[in-house]
């Protein structure tokens, strides 16, 4: 095994890392809210869970960056690639934009979707406005997504 | 992430605050006709499974939530030391203290009664016991409740203060300021009606950063005019002209304005201060309850309820 599949690996498995990370610290902030309200209004669960399910994507985003990458340096499937150390560093950076802002926007998602609890929780026809406001921390998981595919896709091997 | 881990509590809050009475709710339990339909709408409002509404069962809630928010424990300094008066009169009286207990207290009431009668005041937190040592020593020495309470209600409010201070954020010291202030207020202005000498007034005085101890102390001595015209150079000149109007009317002011910061805690997410402001908001609904309760029984016209009817959270 070359220095640079050790390197491609490491990458794939920060993508998965951080962003699981991220997303189970978000999940777990709204969860904590989510049972606060449920307990006193178990009418309101549906709702609530919603909000709770938002910061959960960036995991998910981190999932697939991992995958994508291994099935390209070839671990899942045909087996593993010849990498250079420089292809191995590639490999690496590629995925530090959903590594990073994975963790970072799905914390951060998850202080907002649990602030948005507390509208649900008071107000449960504004419920929407709660989860529109949540969402709008995705964005920023998604254009980080974006670039860590188009980087691993553009990868020359 | 110190506020985050009150995540859980304060939507719990949010929740519980929608069972909290609106201003239209008031207006339809002063409309109301007798005691048995003013019940009857508070019954209606409160929901059904939702247990009894009182102090203690907010307290309860509050802390099941939150168990070790010290900050929290501040918003019961006021019954502790009350609780405190009345253990050691009972003592002074030979009487059964249980019914003079407040509840919640953050105090064992069931060791408070006999520490006091053993002077084991090691018992009591480090809070009170001074105080209790303190008072205890004077009522027995001198026999003058009156002295006694005023040592008692200056040391609660200086305990709230260390507290503040020690475990509070901005909100509870600016609670604990106005409930100082509003509490020298009223004091200064009984001594210079009763024309009590200084070394009384230093004693039943606090103090705080927005009210000079000192100055209030002085200009109480002077007399009621000159305690008025130094309260118009504070922040407190709104305050003191309802305080000349009526001592009603002044305590209604304090209320209202320990409302209004409770108020700004409403747009917080997170924190201790969502926790607090329940806390306060449901002490101002139960007082409007207990005014409404006692204005229909005398016979009240409803301008005068109105007028008395304390400005609520929701």
């Amino acid at each position: 095994m070359t220095n640079g599949i050790v390197l491609a690996i490491l990458g794939a498995a920060l993508a998965a890392l951080l962003a699981g990370i991220g997303s189970a610290k978000g999940v777990g902030l709204v969860g904590e809210a989510a049972a606060g309200v449920v307990s006193v209004d178990p009418s309101k669960f549906s709702k609530v869970l919603i909000l709770q399910l938002l910061p959960g994507t960036q995991g998910l985003y981190g999932l697939l960056t991992a995958i994508l990458m291994l099935s390209r340096i070839g671990i899942i499937g045909s087996g593993a690639a010849q990498l250079t150390t420089a292809q191995g560093w590639s490999f690496f950076i590629a995925a530090l934009p959903i590594a990073i802002v994975g963790l970072i926007s799905a914390i951060f998602q998850g202080k907002t979707a649990a602030a948005g609890v507390g509208i649900t929780a008071k107000k449960p026809e504004h419920n929407g406005k709660g989860i529109i406001m949540a969402a709008m921390v995705e964005t920023y998981a998604i254009l980080a997504l974006l670039v860590s595919i188009l980087l691993i896709y553009n990868i020359a091997i | 992430m110190g506020t985050m881990k009150y995540a859980n509590a304060v939507a719990a809050v949010r929740a519980m605050e929608t069972f909290l009475m609106s201003r239209n709710d008031i207006e339809q339990l002063i409309n109301a006709n007798s005691g048995t339909e003013l019940e009857n709408l508070i019954a209606s409002k409160r929901g059904t499974g939702n247990g009894e509404f009182t102090m203690e069962s907010v307290w309860d809630m509050l802390k099941g939530y939150a168990p070790d928010c010290k900050e929290l424990e501040i918003l019961l300094y006021k019954n502790d030391f009350h609780n405190l008066k009345a253990a050691l009169k009972s003592k002074i009286a030979g009487r059964e203290p249980e019914n003079f207990y407040i509840r919640p207290t953050n105090l064992d009431l069931d060791a408070l009664y006999p520490a006091i009668s053993a002077k084991e005041y090691d018992v009591l937190p480090e809070y009170i016991r001074s105080t209790a040592e303190e008072a205890y020593d004077l009522l027995t020495r001198t026999l003058d409740g009156q002295l006694a309470d005023s040592l008692i209600d200056t040391a609660a409010m200086r305990a709230m203060q260390q507290a503040a201070e020690k475990y509070g954020g901005n909100f509870m010291k600016k609670y604990v300021q106005l409930i100082t202030d509003c509490a020298d207020i009223k004091t200064a202005y009984r001594c210079s009606k009763m024309k009590k000498n200084i070394n009384f007034l230093e004693m039943a005085v606090c103090g705080s950063c927005e009210l000079d101890k000192e100055l209030l102390v002085r200009a109480a001595v002077s007399g009621t005019e000159g305690l008025m015209s130094f309260l118009e150079n504070t922040a407190y000149a709104d305050a003191a002209k309802l305080l000349a109007a009526s001592p009603a009317q002044f305590e209604k002011w304090c209320d209202d304005v320990i409302m209004e910061l409770a108020e700004t805690a409403r747009m917080q997410a997170f924190g201790s201060e969502p926790l607090a402001a329940y806390y306060i908001a449901a002490e101002a609904e139960l007082k409007n309850i207990r005014i409404l309760s006692v204005c229909k029984e005398t016979g009240s016209d409803k301008e005068t309820i109105t007028e008395r009817m304390r400005k609520l959270y929701v």
